[in-house]
């Protein structure tokens, strides 16, 4: 993976070594650099995205050590050590995609897609933590998760979807 | 009909998709700016020693600097931008939240902290952020803005018999400010190559932005290429040039590299537009019977100092019922802010909310029905010409409606749930007028049988794409899959502004010309299958390649003209032998929380007349957006502001309160579907507005019917139903 080099060394960074989507990246941080913008910025990692920056939106949603968390509030140096996933490691190694992909593709779950790779790591986070028993449970589950575009009623559906495939 | 899923879903649904800020050139460096934080004034001293210090600093830019550009002039008076005002050229502050300078660094977090470091002094002055306060300056639309289609509509004499009328309604209605939020940030990645400048930033006019930044910059427009093949939403916040982009030209060249700006959405509040005030007075005349006799619309919409957006309320609301006597005039109120501009629905929206709550207090006060009323005082013929319409099926949208929704269940008297939640049912209608732009579309077809359509539209998550890609494969008989739309490019065909849902009636309309075309370059009959790859081999070329430029009735050359340039087509369409506008009829049930009060809308049914559906997937999902909207605009959205500070207040997301998931209960669409030829070849009327049109009031009028409470502002908050 490129890791792209500060031109302006800090003289506070923090030699960071974490995995992302299974591999192990090394990167010298500035302690303030969000794990986000180290994912867009320096690791071509561009599925994550801003909409706010400030935790209120969920654009941003990656998976921390296989829990959801908000990539914009967190510091880049506090993922060392720990397992990051991204939208980009969310499909099959041949490009498959995973059910619950395939599932907001069938239920129209998207308009401009901007917010769609923080909803689809938001709905594997809902589904894994148990919390798409209903179509309540899952609407409050998933209402991180900002939507301008409206597109609510196909997510709700295509995680319902996902969900009960899963339960088989 | 091909009912093919969404093109590009797959690239959305992995994070392939890229849009403007997801580009990172090598060697990119990060701007961020700087905003005033007065409301009004001068700016006496700019400190800008300690940011500069700021290891990683390249440059900081402001008006201090020569920064030898030009503003782009207005796009509503033949410029570009969404206002006429560019920061950054002198010591004027117009309003609180106008950049003053602009932070280059080698880092995001340097430029963050830099800009941070800014210091600035100013002489402040008194300013006017509301309508009525001291120093807001009103203007008659039609004097101020001498543009026929923008005159105060005038039917017979709407005063005399609304003064005559023996039933009458007279009510104040008020909404906005509000801001369109994409959840897109604003934001650009500039990069020169030689001469040339290469702009990736998400909008809905890579036209504006190219001739726009070549007039800022005093280039050749064919030395701009601008890049948007995924917008992350728009709503009009992104239809012209922004102020950030020349002074972000000037810095990429002056660092020699590439420069990234993404903008803290607390910023985009003041960067761009916003959906403005309106105040709507509202009266209605009717006779025993409930025969409408009388509309009298009076409009007053905040302005800035230095633009007027031309306003257009009364367009629809003259058109919505069969009233023999209307007047409506529209102002604008002057104040201290950014210009006003365009957010979805820009005008219907908020212009049905004051009339079809005005109709249901009219309802009211004969005892009709909400709905035959509506039926009973349908428009046959235009009431303001006197034309026919292109098509109109708005009593059909009400009747499926109705049914749909199981409207005649309702009693006056609103039920009660056994916990004590109030319930009520609601109706309104809206209309939108189906404009059309100068397009051009040029399809390749190769020997491979592949079709590349390069479309002067762009993909702001309405669909377009899976719209051509439909029309495309439907007309010549082949696999979506081997056709590819390219749309939001300026290096492959010039682009009109995408807005007003005029987007895929025009490309379509397009479309369709180049069809013929091509059709015709592979020898091909006028309808029917066609095996493109063995026409293209018989031709003995590479490729057969064809273009097509069109544009609405009416509308004059020079149009197209304009849409080479990227400017906005001005004029027309002019529809000789009658009018046209897209109808919607939405239904919404309220259910308020006894204790709380909180207001929930469990269900919606809407009914869409839009001509024939061009693409049945995105069509749906663009109506249930809208109602999403019209819950959010009706419930939730508000800009707030304050005459001791200026500028906007609620700018984060976290008080900027749009609908989330939780929000939304069931939304049922229906279309008439019934193609309009008179309008189109494709029969098809405009959608992404039109159905946002009349959400807003058919809530406010169902929480009347749950509480007794007619509330004429909006957003509708608990303490309004207490
Ligand atoms: S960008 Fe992280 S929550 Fe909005
Ligand atoms: S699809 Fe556009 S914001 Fe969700």
């Amino acid at each position: 993976m490129p890791a792209r080099i500060s031109v302006a060394r800090m003289t506070s960074e923090a030699e960071t070594a974490f995995t992302v989507n299974g591999t192990t990246v090394r990167l010298g941080l500035d302690p303030r650099e969000s794990l986000l913008d180290v994912l867009r910025e320096r690791l071509g990692l561009t599925g994550a995205k801003k909409g706010c920056d400030h935790g209120q939106c969920g654009a941003c949603t990656v998976h921390l050590d296989g829990r959801r968390v908000v990539s914009c509030l967190m510091p880049a140096v506090q993922a060392n050590g720990r397992s990051v996933t991204t939208i980009e490691g969310v499909s099959g190694p041949g490009g498959e995609l995973h059910p619950l992909q395939q599932a907001f593709v069938d239920h129209d779950a998207l308009q401009c897609g901007y917010c769609t790779p923080g909803q689809v790591m938001s709905g594997l986070a809902c589904i894994a933590e148990g919390h798409a028993g209903d179509d309540d449970e899952i609407r409050e589950y998933m209402s991180g998760n900002l939507c301008r575009c409206g597109a609510y009623t196909g997510i709700l559906a295509a995680v319902r979807a996902a969900a009960t495939q899963w339960e088989g | 009909m091909t009912r093919l899923t969404r093109v590009g879903a797959r690239e959305k649904v992995t994070g392939a998709a890229r849009y403007g800020a997801d580009h990172t050139p090598e060697g990119v460096a990060y701007a961020m700016p700087v905003v005033a934080t007065v409301g009004k004034g001068r700016i006496t001293r700019l400190d800008t020693e300690a940011a500069a210090a700021v290891p990683g600093v390249l440059l900081i830019l402001s008006h201090l600097d020569n920064l030898g550009i030009i503003p782009a002039g207005y796009i509503m008076a033949d410029g570009y931008a969404f206002q006429s005002l560019q920061p950054l050229l002198d010591d004027r502050v117009a309003y609180r939240g106008q950049p003053i300078a602009l932070v280059v660094a080698d880092t995001l977090v340097a430029a963050t902290q830099a800009a941070g470091l800014v210091r600035a002094e100013y002489e402040t002055e008194p300013f006017a952020v509301e309508l009525g306060a001291d120093g807001a300056e009103t203007v008659l639309q039609e004097e101020a803005i001498p543009l026929p289609f923008l005159a105060d509509i005038v039917v017979g004499d709407a005063e005399a018999a609304f003064e005559g009328s023996q039933v009458r309604v007279d009510g104040t209605y008020e909404s906005g400010p509000q801001h369109q939020v994409p959840m897109e940030l604003i934001g650009s990645v500039v990069e020169w190559q030689e001469d040339t400048v290469v702009v990736h930033e998400g909008t809905q006019s890579v036209g504006a932005l190219r001739g726009g930044l070549a007039r800022q910059l005093g280039i050749d427009p064919d030395r701009v290429q601008v890049i948007a093949p995924y917008v992350g939403g728009a709503f009009g916040q992104k239809n012209a040039l922004q102020p950030h982009l020349a002074p972000l030209a000037v810095a990429a060249r002056r660092a020699g590299r590439p420069v990234k700006l993404v903008l803290p959405r607390a910023h985009t509040f003041h960067a761009a537009s916003f959906r403005p005030v309106a105040r709507h007075r509202v009266r209605l005349g009717a006779d025993a019977s409930g025969r409408l006799l009388a509309v009298i619309h009076e409009v007053d919409q905040q302005a800035s100092r230095h633009d007027l957006l031309p306003a257009t309320y009364t367009e629809i609301t003259s058109r919505l019922y069969a009233v023999p006597n209307f007047r409506g005039r529209q102002r604008h109120v002057k104040t201290d802010a950014q210009t006003p501009g365009y957010m979805r629905a820009p005008f219907e929206h908020s212009a049905a909310f004051a009339m079809e709550s005005a109709v249901d207090e009219l309802c009211q006060a004969i005892g009709r029905d909400p709905v035959e009323f509506r039926l009973a005082n349908d428009a046959e013929v235009d009431p303001v010409t006197g034309k026919p319409f292109s098509s109109r099926h708005l009593a059909e949208c009400l009747r499926r409606g109705a049914e749909l929704f199981g409207w005649a269940a309702r009693t006056p008297e609103p039920p009660r749930d056994v916990d004590g939640t109030m319930i009520g049912w609601g109706v309104a209608t809206g209309a939108y007028p189906s404009l059309t732009v100068p397009t051009l579309a040029r399809l390749r077809a190769d020997a491979g049988g592949r079709i590349v359509a390069e479309v002067g539209g762009h993909e702001i998550g309405q669909g377009i794409t899976t719209v051509l890609t439909c029309a495309i494969a439907d007309d010549l008989g082949i696999d979506p899959d081997a056709v590819t739309v390219v749309v939001g490019d300026t290096r492959a065909v010039p682009h009109h502004l995408t807005a007003g849902a005029w987007g895929t009636n025009s490309t379509l309309r397009a479309v369709h010309a180049a069809l013929r075309e091509l059709r015709a370059g592979l020898g091909a009959a006028a309808a029917g299958r066609v095996d493109v790859a063995a026409a293209v081999t018989a031709s003995g070329r590479d490729e057969v390649v064809v273009e097509a430029v069109t544009q609405g009735p009416g509308q004059p050359p020079e149009m197209i003209d304009r849409m080479r340039a990227g400017l906005v087509a001005l004029a027309g369409p002019e529809y000789p032998d009658y009018v046209s506008f897209s109808f919607v009829a939405h239904f919404a049930e309220v259910r308020i929380e006894p204790v709380t009060r909180r207001i929930r809308v469990p269900r919606v049914v809407s009914v869409v007349d839009c001509g024939r559906v061009a693409s049945p997937v995105t069509a749906e999902a663009q109506v249930r957006g809208a109602v999403v909207w019209g819950i959010g605009a009706a419930l939730r959205e508000r800009s707030e502001v304050d005459p001791r500070y200026g500028g906007f207040l609620n700018t984060d997301m976290a008080e900027y309160v749009i609908p989330v998931n939780a929000d939304i209960g069931r939304i049922d669409v229906a279309f008439v579907n019934e193609p309009d030829f008179v309008l189109n070849p494709m029969g098809v009327k405009n959608l992404g507005e039109v159905a946002l049109v009349g959400v807003a009031a058919a809530i406010a009028n169902a929480v009347h019917h749950a509480t007794g409470r007619r509330v004429r502002r909006l957003p509708i908050m608990v303490e309004h139903v207490l």
